[in-house]
């Protein structure tokens, strides 16, 4: 159990990320209106770009530019950083297009809930 | 300069239809010149598949590499096109091209404008792009960006009617379809902290050596991608936003949405299951039990809920689940025979259920109906786009000289090699349930009399795709040679060993 306790106390980000994911993913998935699951969505990512960079990062490594001075110095992994960079930019058109969704939902059915567009579609049919 | 083509067409059949796609905007409103721009470039692009394809054959399947931007494997991205890449790109070209065919003329009164028929063509070589880039790539990253790309351009395919519904499905494809990219990233990450590789074939090897070391890690990154690229391929349970999607598209898009976009994530999805897991760690974490389980219930579930639609395109893409069953199935056999009998079907589903969302296309923008019960007689009317129905209906059943059978019939021996009697079953059954739900149709259309109104097959550019679509059946059902060829040589290579 202290072990147990111990690997989480050091590992703390990637705890964290389980964190934000199950937060997020529960969002998404339970609730309702457009915006929640949209933000849920967010979240989710969030804590995938949190894990990368985690797993990049070293305690008290420095930028991965080559100092002359001190050339053996520990520096952190920069490819995962580079990595989430794609991601966030992937993740920012996912939500631009979404709410561009939203947008024209509530421009025909005058809500931003899903489940009142459901009922809605249900009786037009 | 052959060998610089030679060496140079990996990159361009990926880059030629993005690089096209953002030109294209300019010219919208000439849109003539739009539409035989979209033309060549899907020539082109199967011209340069056809020339990879051949080499790949003639070379017995040494693989053509490319390093993007000159740095080779282990820093950079890395495009590998082998048997199953030269395969798959043959697919994506071969499909693409009839079907942005099919939009000639035909278009823009289904979306809505020459702008809108532009915006749409720009998504179509987009999603067509992204999915020759997951034919060819070998990097996990690059698979993740690739999945993003044709994600979005599916969505806004999706969207591309201005009507309220196809909003709705547009958004509830976008969100499940993110939660699955974001387990698919996850995965990655899994895979990526425990070897410290993105290149597929770097990771496979590290893969080998460290996984008794961490593995609930494997079973994490495992269990994170079945699931991402389940609800991206609409693996049974995950299905939920396929109907909605593909049948309120407009028919080019439903017909590449459901004959390509949902292949490529499998493609991907085979890659890093052989490619970076492989098949010891398949057995070792019993994944491919899990597979041939999950196939086994798409197949049943999607063809029972396929004969419960009334809507003929929501039929179809019920259909569509029931045949990525096969696929997933396939996959879990884990043998040579298996795993081409599940190529090939991917294959021949891609030519089929893009013939037959474009046949029903056609029918509605003539008739205005969506419903099997109201379509009497309209084979009279419309004898070419019915003769595509049925001869798609055929080849989707598996009845022998159509495609479907060869795949099926590889599907079958894989299940019996790898001693699955129940799969072998439940493969018939699904031929048997997909005759139920396709040849009432045919019936309907043939033995009922004549509608009064003035129906007549749609136009020559639509006439010419959809003949492609169906030549494409017969031939890979009687002529299967080389392709066959390609799958054999793909199936070998995923086991790893050649």
């Amino acid at each position: 159990m202290r072990i147990l306790l111990d690997k989480l106390i050091i590992n703390y980000p990637y705890f964290a990320a389980v964190i934000l994911f199950i937060i997020g993913a529960l969002t998404v998935l339970t609730r309702s209106n457009l915006f929640k699951k949209l933000i849920g969505i967010n979240i989710m990512e969030s804590a995938i770009f949190l894990m990368f960079i985690a797993a990049g990062n070293i305690r008290g490594g420095a930028v991965p530019i080559l100092d002359e001075a001190n050339p053996r110095a520990p520096y952190i992994n920069p490819v995962p950083s580079a990595l989430m960079l794609t991601g966030i930019v992937v993740s920012i058109s996912v939500t631009a297009f979404a709410l561009a969704l939203i947008i024209r939902l509530y421009q025909s059915y005058g809500t931003t809930d899903a489940r009142r567009i459901a009922e809605m579609k249900r009786e037009v049919t | 300069m052959t060998a610089t083509i030679k060496a140079n067409l990996p990159v361009f059949v990926v880059i030629a239809p993005l690089f096209v796609a953002f030109v294209l905007p300019t010219f919208a409103r000439r849109i003539r010149l739009v539409e035989s721009l979209v033309i060549a470039v899907g020539v082109l692009g199967l011209l340069g598949t056809g020339y990879l394809a051949s080499l790949i054959l003639i070379e017995k399947g040494i693989p053509i590499i490319y390093s993007m931007g000159g740095w080779s494997a282990p820093w950079g991205i890395e495009l590998r096109v082998d048997s199953l890449g030269a395969f798959f790109l043959l697919v994506v070209a071969g499909v693409s091209l009839p079907v942005a065919l099919f939009g000639v003329d035909n278009l823009t009164h289904e979306v809505g404008g020459s702008a809108q028929t532009t915006r749409f063509y720009v998504l179509y070589l987009l999603l067509s792009g992204a999915l020759a880039g997951m034919a060819v790539t070998s990097d996990l990253f690059n698979v993740f960006v690739l999945v993003e790309v044709a994600t979005l351009s599916c969505c806004g395919l999706v969207s591309a009617r201005n009507h309220p519904r196809a909003a709705e499905a547009a958004f509830n494809y976008l969100i499940l379809a993110t939660l699955g990219s974001a387990l698919i990233l996850g995965g990655i990450g899994f895979l990526y902290i425990i070897t410290g590789h993105l290149n597929m074939g770097l990771a496979s090897q590290e893969l080998g050596r460290v996984w008794r070391d961490y593995p609930h890690v494997v079973w994490m990154a495992a269990s994170f991608l079945l699931v991402g690229f389940g609800v991206k391929a609409a693996l049974f349970p995950l299905h939920v936003w396929l109907p909605d999607a593909h049948s309120t598209a407009p028919s080019p898009a439903s017909a590449i949405l459901s004959g390509l976009g949902v292949k490529g994530y499998m493609i991907c999805f085979t890659k890093v299951l052989y490619n970076v897991f492989g098949t010891t760690l398949m057995r070792e974490f019993a994944m491919h039990r899990i597979l041939v389980l999950l196939g086994m219930i798409a197949i049943i579930a999607g063809s029972i809920l396929a004969l419960a639609q009334d809507e003929l395109k929501r039929r179809l893409a019920f259909s569509t689940v029931a045949q990525v069953g096969y696929v997933f199935l396939g996959l879990g056999f884990a043998n040579a025979s298996g795993l081409t009998g599940t190529l090939f079907h991917m294959a021949s589903h891609a030519v089929i259920k893009s013939g037959l969302f474009l046949a029903v296309g056609a029918i509605i923008t003539t008739t205005g109906k969506h419903r099997i019960s109201e379509m009497a007689g309209i084979g009279k009317k419309m004898p070419i786009t019915m003769a595509v129905f049925t001869i798609g209906s055929l080849g989707l059943a598996g009845i022998p000289l159509f495609s479907g059978f060869i795949g099926k019939w590889y599907l079958l021996s894989g299940s019996l090699e790898a001693g699955g009697s129940l799969a072998a079953v439940v493969i018939i059954a699904g031929s048997v349930l997909c005759a139920a739900y396709l040849f009432p149709m045919i019936r309907i259309a043939y033995f009922e009399p004549a509608p009064v109104e003035d129906w007549q097959d749609p136009g020559v550019p639509q006439r010419i795709a959809l003949v492609l679509l169906a030549a494409g059946v017969v031939i890979l059902g009687v002529l299967p040679g080389p392709f066959l060829e390609l799958a054999k040589g793909a199936a070998l290579e995923l086991l790893g060993s050649m």
